[in-house]
């Protein structure tokens, strides 16, 4: 489903000099696939996340995205299949503090120009796969922190995206909020959704089918 | 409290680009009203340098039944008035008349006024050497009164100025005082020389004079004990009495009206005024609202700081003070650069009035300017400080002390007063774009008018004849004949003509009438029409068409039968279905019922009193029939017109050496100059319209800007989560239009609802014309789209890594 080759991530330091994030990556990872990248801080897991995610365009080496060379793509080819085939999960939620959690829900949809007796019947149902029905009216300040990465996951994976980029995911939440988040993971992979999760615990890797360790930019 | 204020300072300082953009905008706001209000204290608050100008009135002749109003006074009406009434302390006249100054050099023409030996005391006006006019001297002695100016720039300021002679329409006349330099709202521009012979009337015989001819202005000082109301009330007894005793007299039917002095001079600017005045308070409300904004704004992002200060000890007032003290110190500050900008616009304003508004050549602003502008300084600096200071002293101790560097939004309420702000300022600029549309475009109509006549190639001049050598209509017939026949003798010339008045210069005389067949209506019941003295040739100067009949000839003279032309609605309206040519028509008061007129002919229609307002009477007379001691000669010329004034000097020389020439300007200009007081109200207005779009265009982008910095975090996501550059657009673009297309619409509510103010100051098209509308509200709700998209092209461009990882 992913290819990365010889993908490289840089930033000028000055004096013609550059500073590299990420070097020389070779990844392949196939559809249905659970993969955690661990490593240490600054060793370029959320920068290869967004590269993944398509959010960071200032790379170099190949992406190719179920056959289709990413790094062919001009940017705005790059959103419409990034909104038609990737999901995202913050490690900070991110929701919208002044959408309640239904309009939350809705944001993606409307961004996909779903009709909108669709994006109401996808809304109805993400609300009730995810047992928040009772809250669809309450604004993210009066949910706790695991029931809003809740609403995040079921934003993130409202337009039925193939691939789940999730940054952190239970960063923010205490264990049992944090299990139940990874649970919710296993059972969206087991699914048929590939998910791709950047995690510093060993606990939540364990729940994916591998793992990627990064350090220093470089695949080790 | 020093602190404070040192600390304030300390503040503003320390953030330039705030301090700047604040203190311009509210210096705009500032200084439009300070100018407006030191014109408004010139013109209505300051009042006339007379005694108690209050209690002077004006006494004015009306028949309302004909439409005849401010109609002057006969001598014989004056002479009822001064001897019968009870109700003034006295009663006093004058009249402008135009005087040949000789022996001092060039002879010249100077402006003066024969009035009644009362007249100065009256007033209340002492002089500042010498003494005003005595009763004894009154019609006759040939004494005068100079002004200051007359006295310093033609006198050399001579301390023996008192008892000197001087030579005026060649009578040797003797100065017993100097004035002080008189208001030109009540005296007229220039006026130098007053005489004390208010009787005598070189334009009209003694006949015609004690038949109703009238050409006084007649004044009254209110007794102590008497309000102006009672004064009114007591016209009709002496309008009867007078009617009663001068019953064969052509203004006897004409009631009498009291008009204050001070309301005399500025009765017809009231509505320019008031117009001015609530567009410079509308462009102080939006700057005030664009800095309460950015005072929200920047008093939010310290909450941090008020929250120390709250747990150091300071309470709500001490934070409250503290804010005050910095939006009033902008403001303070905003007021001295305001007066500055005050100084230059009312210099301009004489410039752009021209002689149309009564105002000095220069204009100083006074104390009571200085005062409002202070108040009004110190008011709006609390205005726009109050809100955002109370809300901001709302922070929460521990909270502000947790946050981070990073500003916060505010709350929801501060959103909504900010887009309401936002809503607020638009309105006002809509009503202000609208209203400086509507009279530009009435101005644009007014100066494209057709007058009916060519005025460019055209020169004109007084001219002015002393009794002395010209008493008679012959003798002046003969001088104008040959001044018109030197002029067109000279190169470049086309033709020349006499005229009594000028089109648009404001002078014009108007005669009873009436048709000579049927039964005409007794003299006093006849209704006034606009009369113009002419030679041949005018109407072929002026382009007049010639629609049937023949223009006058040297053989329409003084022994002539008398003649008359009729304008094209003159002669429809007298004249129904008939033809005009060969009807006779009865003028003016001679013999008890005017002298019979035989129509030669009907030429086009002329707007010769106002290019707003077509005339529905217009009569031509030729000038030996109807003769006056003071005329305008009229010269068409093939090159520059300019270059006729040394060609009638040369053609002066030739005839009379003596005689000046007076007021020398092209047609042209004195069309231009009749717009005056229209081009002053739509300059300033026009300006200050500009500015609200401007105040309101930083407002909106400000509101804007700020949206989009607070929201930096929320684009990112809503860009991870799949939004593109459109939706980005969309959504700031949306936020930011929404309060505008609002404000337009509130504003197009109140141009509905106040519209009808507008309507006296609209030439040819309706404060409610719905393609000036529209194209106001499209021009404005761009410019506002422009506003939007600057901050919201940035928000595109937001990285939405950074901006999550920002968060």
């Amino acid at each position: 489903m992913i290819r990365l080759h010889n993908l490289e991530r840089s930033y000028p330091l000055g004096r013609g000099q550059l500073f590299y994030v990420l070097r020389d990556i070779d990844l392949d990872i196939a559809e249905g696939d659970f993969v955690s990248i661990m490593g240490p801080s600054g060793a370029g897991k959320s920068t290869l996340l967004h590269i993944l995610g398509m959010h960071d365009h200032g790379w170099t080496g190949e992406y190719f995205f179920d056959e289709t060379a990413v790094h062919h793509l001009k940017a705005k080819e790059r959103a419409t299949l990034r909104n038609q085939q990737i999901g995202f999960v913050f490690q900070q939620y991110h929701l919208l503090d002044d959408l309640t959690v239904y309009e939350n829900l809705d944001i993606p949809l409307s961004y996909r120009h779903y009709s909108k007796s669709e994006r109401a019947a996808l809304v109805a149902d993400a609300l009730d796969r995810f047992q928040i029905v009772g809250k669809k009216d309450l604004y993210p300040r009066q949910l706790s922190g695991g029931q809003q990465q809740l609403v995040g996951v079921a934003r993130a994976i409202i337009a039925g995206p193939k691939l789940l980029l999730a940054d952190e995911p239970t960063g923010n939440l205490h264990s049992s909020q944090g299990e139940e988040i990874m649970e919710l993971f296993r059972r969206l992979n087991e699914e048929g959704m590939t998910i791709v999760q950047v995690t510093h615990s060993e606990k939540n890797a364990s729940y994916g089918k591998r793992i990627v360790q990064l350090r220093d930019g470089w695949i080790v | 409290m020093t602190a404070d204020l040192k600390y304030a300072f300390r503040m503003l300082v320390k953030a330039p680009a705030f301090a700047s953009i604040a203190i311009l905008t509210l210096a705009l706001g500032i200084g439009a009203n300070t100018a407006i209000f030191s014109l408004i204290h010139e013109l209505f608050l300051r009042g006339l340098p007379f005694k108690d100008p209050s209690r002077i009135m004006h006494i004015y002749g009306e028949a309302k039944e004909r439409d005849l109003k401010q109609l002057p006074f006969s001598v014989p009406k004056f002479w009822h008035y001064r001897d019968g009434q009870t109700v003034f302390s006295s009663v006093a006249a004058d009249w402008g008349n135009g005087y040949i100054l000789t022996g001092l050099g060039e002879p010249v023409q100077v402006l003066g006024e024969n009035v009644t030996a009362n007249y100065f005391d009256l007033l209340g006006i002492r002089p500042i050497l010498g003494r005003n006019f005595l009763p004894q001297e009154e019609m006759h002695d040939d004494v005068a009164l100079i002004t200051e100016n007359f006295w310093r720039k033609r006198l050399s300021s001579d301390p023996g100025v008192l008892g000197r002679s001087i030579a005026l329409n060649g009578v040797v006349t003797t100065i017993v005082g100097v004035l002080p330099n008189l208001p030109i709202s009540w005296f007229g521009r220039d006026t130098e020389v007053f005489t004390v012979k208010p009787f005598e009337n070189s334009n009209a015989t003694k006949e015609r004079m004690m038949l109703g001819y009238s050409f006084m202005r007649c004044i009254g000082r209110l007794k102590p004990d008497v309000t102006m109301e009672q004064a009114q009330s007591a016209m009709p007894a002496l309008v009867q009495s007078y009617r009663t005793q001068h019953p064969e007299t052509a203004d006897c039917t004409w009631t009498s009206v009291l008009v204050s002095a001070s309301e005399d001079v500025t009765g017809d600017l009231r509505p320019a005024f008031v117009t001015l005045l609530i567009a410079v308070g509308a462009v102080l409300l939006i700057a005030c609202s664009n800095v309460a904004n950015l005072l929200l704004v920047r008093f939010s992002g310290r909450r941090r700081e008020i929250a120390l200060r709250m747990a150091l000890g300071a309470d709500r007032r001490d934070v409250v003070r503290l804010f005050l003290l910095e939006s009033t110190t902008v403001s303070v500050i905003a007021g001295i650069i305001g007066w500055c900008l005050a100084l230059w616009i009312v210099a301009l304003a004489p410039k752009m009035a021209g002689d149309n508004v009564p105002l000095e050549n220069s204009i100083s602003l006074h104390w009571p300017v200085l005062v409002f502008t202070l108040a009004l300084s110190l008011l709006t600096g609390l205005a726009m400080g109050c809100y955002p200071a109370w809300q901001s002293s709302r922070a929460d101790l521990i909270e502000g002390l947790k946050e981070s560097i990073r500003a916060v939004s505010g709350s929801r309420g501060q959103h909504r007063l900010r887009r309401g702000l936002v809503a607020a300022q638009v309105a006002l600029s809509m009503v202000l774009l609208a209203t400086a549309a509507m009279l530009a475009s009435s101005f644009v109509r007014l100066s494209n008018q057709e007058t009916g006549f060519r005025s460019d190639h055209v020169w004109a001049a007084g001219i002015g004849l002393p009794d002395g050598r010209y008493p008679d209509a012959a003798s002046r017939g003969r001088f104008a004949q040959r001044l018109v026949d030197e002029v067109q003798a000279s190169p470049g010339v086309e033709t020349t003509a006499t005229v009594e008045a000028l089109p648009m210069s404001g002078n014009y005389s108007q005669t009873p009438y009436a048709r000579a067949d049927g039964n005409p209506l007794p003299v006093n019941h006849r209704p006034l029409g606009l009369t113009r003295s002419i030679s041949p040739g005018y109407f072929q100067t002026l382009r007049i068409p010639l629609l049937a009949g023949r223009d006058f000839t040297e053989r329409d003279g003084t022994d002539a039968p008398l003649v008359v032309i009729l304008s094209n609605s003159t002669a429809k309206k007298l004249f129904p279905g008939e033809n005009p040519l060969g009807k006779q028509l009865l003028f003016g008061v001679d013999h008890g019922n005017g002298l019979m007129a035989e129509v030669i002919g009907v030429v086009g229609d002329v707007r010769s009193r106002e290019l707003a307002k077509a005339n529905d009477v217009e009569f031509y007379r030729p000038s030996p029939q109807r003769s006056f001691s003071f005329f305008n000669l009229v010269v068409r010329t093939s090159v520059n017109p300019e270059t006729a004034a040394p060609m009638v000097r040369a053609a002066l020389d030739k005839i009379d050496k003596e005689i000046p020439i007076l007021q020398p300007n092209t047609l042209d200009t004195i069309i231009t100059q009749s717009l005056g007081q229209r081009r002053l109200t739509m300059g300033l207005l026009g300006a200050f319209a500009g500015i609200a779009l401007l105040l309101a265009v930083v407002g909106i982008y400000g509101a804007v800007a700020y949206t989009v910095e607070q929201r930096t975090a929320e684009i990112g996501v809503r860009m991870a989560l799949g939004a593109q550059v459109k939706d980005v657009l969309r959504l700031v673009v949306r936020q930011g239009m929404n309060p505008v297309l609002i404000g337009l619409g509130l504003g197009l509510v109140a141009i509905f609802g106040t519209g009808r103010f507008l309507t006296a100051q609209l030439y040819q098209i309706s404060p409610h014309n719905p393609i000036l509308l529209a194209l106001t509200a499209a021009g404005l709700a761009i410019a506002a789209l422009l506003a939007c998209l600057v901050p919201a092209r940035r928000a595109t461009s937001i990285d939405p890594i950074q901006a999550l990882r920002a968060e």
